[in-house]
C-alpha cells in the first residue's frame, strides 16, 4: 500500500492502515487557476458541450446521432448501422483503447485529467458545490459547523443544482438512445413510459453518487484502467513530476530571503499542491497510481513560485529520463509500434464502413416441411427472405437463385420495392423437376438492385429433395 | 478500529466491489448478445404487442438477467477467496479437529 495517502487521511493514520480499504476521508480540493486548468475548462465544456448539444441536432428529418435500441438501428449523421454492422462497434472499441494505449505512452494519463467522463463531471459537480457553499475552507467550515438555516439553505442550493444536473444528464443520455425530442414530450406530458424514466433515473443517480461523493473513490477503487496504465509507461512517458533535485530540501522561508545560503531548495513547503489535488496526494513523494494527471498541483505550484518570484516548474510535466537529465525520445519503439497498429485500424475502420454491403439478405428454410411434391413431380422447397436495404434510399429489389440445373424461383412479384432503411419479409418457392438424386444441394438466393446492379448481396441456403 | 467493525467494513466494500465489476460484465454481455438477438423473436416476450415496448423491456431483463448471474459468480469467486484461509480449520467438522 503506498504511502501517498497519508496526507489526505493524516486524521486517520491508524484506521486499519494495514488495510487495502483504508477509512474514507473527505477531500476538499482548493480552487486555482492557472494554464493546465484553463486548459481543462475548455476540455470540460467542450466535451459536456458535446455531450448536451449533440441529441439535438437534426439531420435530414432526423436525429443526427441516434443509437435507436427500440428500432435496432444506430444513426450517425448520413449513416445507418444495423445489428449486422456489430463488427464495426466491436472495431471502434478497439480504435479506442489502441489510442488510450497510444497516448497514455506518450503523455501519462491524458485521459484520467481530461477527457474521462469521471473527471469532467466531478469538474462539474465541484463547480456547483463551489457555487453553493463557497471556497475550501468555508466548504470545510460548513461542515463542520452544527445545523443551521444557512448551513441548510446552502446545502439544499447545491442538491438542488446537483440533482437538477444529474436528471438532465439522465436524460440527455437517454436521448442518445431514443428520439430526444419525443422524450422530453413525453417527460412535459407526464406520460414516460417506464423503462425510459427508469434508466433516466438509473443514469441520473450514477452521476450524481459518482461525480457528487465518489469522487477520486471511482479512480482509486473501482477503475480497471488506474490499475493497469503504468504498463504502458516507460522512462519517456510524460508524467506530472516533481522536481526532487531542485525543491529539496524543503522548508519554510520569508520571501526574498537568502535560503540557498540556509541550505534549502526551492520547495517552501506550503503544501498548496497537496490541497489542489482532487485525489488527496503529495506529488512531491513520486509519481502515485492515485495520480490522474489533472495538472492542479503544477498550476498551485507555479502560482507560488511565480509570488516568491522563482522560476515555474518545481512541478511539471517532464518525463523521468529528462528529470534524470537525460534527452527524452518521443519516436520510440514503443510510440512507433502502437502508432502503426492504430493507424491500421483507423484505415481499416474507414475502409470497412466505404464498402459496407448496403443490401442484406436472410434467408431461412420453412420450418414445418422439408420439401413438397407437385401434382407433376416438380419438388418445391419454401423459403423465408428477409430483404434489407440499409441505404437512405429505397431501391427495387429482383431475387434470383443459382444452384443445380433446372433450379427456379418463383417469387409473388419480379421485385420489391424497400424503403431505405427498412426490411420486408418475403416468402419464395424454388422449384427443381423430379425426381433428383435424394438429399440436400447448395443453392444460393441474390438480391440486386434493379436500378443500381453493383448493390447486390448473396446468401447460402440448402434445397432438400425427397430420395428415389 | 476493532476487528469486527473492519471485518463488516471490509465485507460492504466486497459487495460494492463485485456490483461494480458485474455491471462492467453485464453491460458487455447485454451489448454483445442483443447484437445478435432481437428480443422480439424471444418467446418469453411474445405477450408484448408493442415492438418497442418488447425490445426495451427485453433489454432491461437481458441486462438484469446478465447482472444477477455475474454479480453471484463474483461474490463467490470474493467468498472462496476470502475464507481460503479459514477454510483448513472451518470447513471440517470439530472433532476431527481434535486430533491434530
Amino acid at each position: 500500500m503506498p504511502s501517498g495517502t497519508d496526507a489526505a487521511t493524516s486524521g486517520t493514520a491508524d484506521a486499519g492502515s494495514d488495510s487495502f480499504y483504508v477509512a474514507h476521508q473527505k477531500i476538499y480540493p482548493r480552487e486555482i487557476s492557472g494554464r493546465f486548468n484553463r486548459l481543462r475548462t475548455i476540455t470540460v465544456i467542450t466535451l459536456l458541450g458535446l455531450f448536451y448539444l449533440v441529441p439535438w441536432l437534426r439531420w435530414n428529418g432526423r436525429q443526427a446521432v441516434l443509437f435507436d435500441l427500440p428500432a435496432r438501428k444506430f444513426y450517425i449523421l448520413g449513416l445507418t448501422f444495423w445489428p449486422q454492422d456489430f463488427f464495426l462497434l466491436s472495431w471502434l472499441l478497439i480504435i479506442a483503447a489502441l489510442s488510450l494505449f497510444f497516448f497514455t505512452a506518450l503523455a501519462g494519463r491524458l485521459w484520467c485529467g481530461y477527457a474521462c467522463p469521471q473527471t469532467v463531471w466531478t469538474e462539474v459537480f465541484v463547480w456547483m458545490e463551489r457555487l453553493a457553499e463557497g471556497k475550501r475552507s468555508q466548504r470545510m467550515k460548513l461542515d463542520l459547523a452544527p445545523w443551521t438555516v444557512h448551513k441548510v439553505l446552502r446545502k439544499g442550493a447545491k442538491q438542488v443544482l446537483w440533482i437538477g444536473f444529474a436528471l438532465w444528464t439522465g436524460y440527455t443520455f437517454v436521448g442518445f438512445f431514443t428520439p430526444i425530442v419525443t422524450l422530453g414530450r413525453e417527460i412535459l406530458a407526464l406520460s414516460l413510459g417506464p423503462w425510459e424514466s427508469f434508466w433516466i433515473v438509473f443514469y441520473g443517480f450514477a452521476t450524481y453518487g459518482n461525480a457528487g461523493y465518489l469522487r477520486e473513490q471511482v479512480c482509486k477503487y473501482m477503475c480497471p484502467y488506474a490499475r493497469f496504465q503504468s504498463a504502458m509507461f516507460d522512462h519517456d512517458t510524460l508524467i506530472v513530476s516533481y522536481d526532487r533535485s531542485r525543491g529539496e530540501p524543503r522548508g519554510a522561508r520569508a520571501r526574498g530571503s537568502d535560503y540557498r545560503a540556509k541550505g534549502l531548495g526551492d520547495c517552501i513547503d506550503c503544501k498548496v499542491c497537496v490541497q489542489a489535488c482532487p485525489t488527496g496526494i503529495d506529488i512531491r513523494n513520486g509519481l502515485q497510481y492515485e495520480c490522474i494527471a489533472c495538472t492542479a498541483c503544477i498550476d498551485a505550484c507555479d502560482q507560488v513560485m511565480d509570488r516568491m518570484n522563482y522560476p515555474r516548474g518545481l512541478i511539471r510535466y517532464a518525463t523521468e529520463r529528462s528529470m534524470e537529465g537525460g534527452a527524452t525520445r518521443v519516436l520510440r519503439p514503443r510510440i512507433l509500434i502502437y502508432g502503426a497498429v492504430l493507424g491500421a485500424f483507423i484505415v481499416g475502420f474507414f475502409l470497412a464502413v466505404g464498402m459496407r454491403n448496403l443490401l442484406g439478405i436472410d434467408v431461412l428454410r420453412d420450418r414445418n416441411a422439408l420439401y413438397r411434391v407437385l401434382a407433376d413431380g416438380t419438388i418445391e422447397n419454401v423459403y423465408t427472405v428477409r430483404l434489407l436495404n440499409k441505404d437512405e434510399l429505397a431501391h427495387q429489389l429482383r431475387l434470383s437463385a443459382e444452384g443445380p440445373i433446372g433450379l427456379a424461383l418463383d417469387a409473388d412479384r419480379d421485385a420489391y420495392t424497400v424503403g431505405g432503411g427498412e426490411v420486408l419479409t418475403i416468402a419464395v418457392r424454388l422449384r427443381m423437376p423430379g425426381p433428383q438424386p435424394g438429399g440436400s444441394h447448395k443453392v444460393v438466393l441474390r438480391a440486386t438492385a434493379v436500378d443500381a446492379p453493383q448493390l447486390t448481396r448473396a446468401s447460402d441456403t440448402r434445397f432438400i429433395s425427397p430420395a428415389g | 478500529m476493532n476487528v469486527e467493525v473492519k471485518q463488516r467494513s471490509q465485507r460492504w466494500r466486497d459487495i460494492a466491489v463485485a456490483l461494480w465489476t458485474s455491471f462492467l460484465a453485464a453491460s458487455g454481455a447485454s451489448v454483445l448478445c442483443y447484437a445478435f438477438v432481437d428480443p422480439v423473436d424471444l418467446e418469453l416476450l411474445r405477450g408484448i404487442d408493442s415492438p418497442f415496448l418488447a425490445r426495451m423491456t427485453g433489454y432491461a431483463l437481458g441486462f438484469f438477467f446478465f447482472w444477477g448471474v455475474a454479480l453471484a459468480a463474483c461474490l463467490l469467486t470474493l467468498y472462496l477467496v476470502r475464507t481460503a484461509d479459514a477454510a483448513s480449520t472451518a470447513a471440517v467438522p470439530p472433532w476431527t479437529q481434535e486430533d491434530r
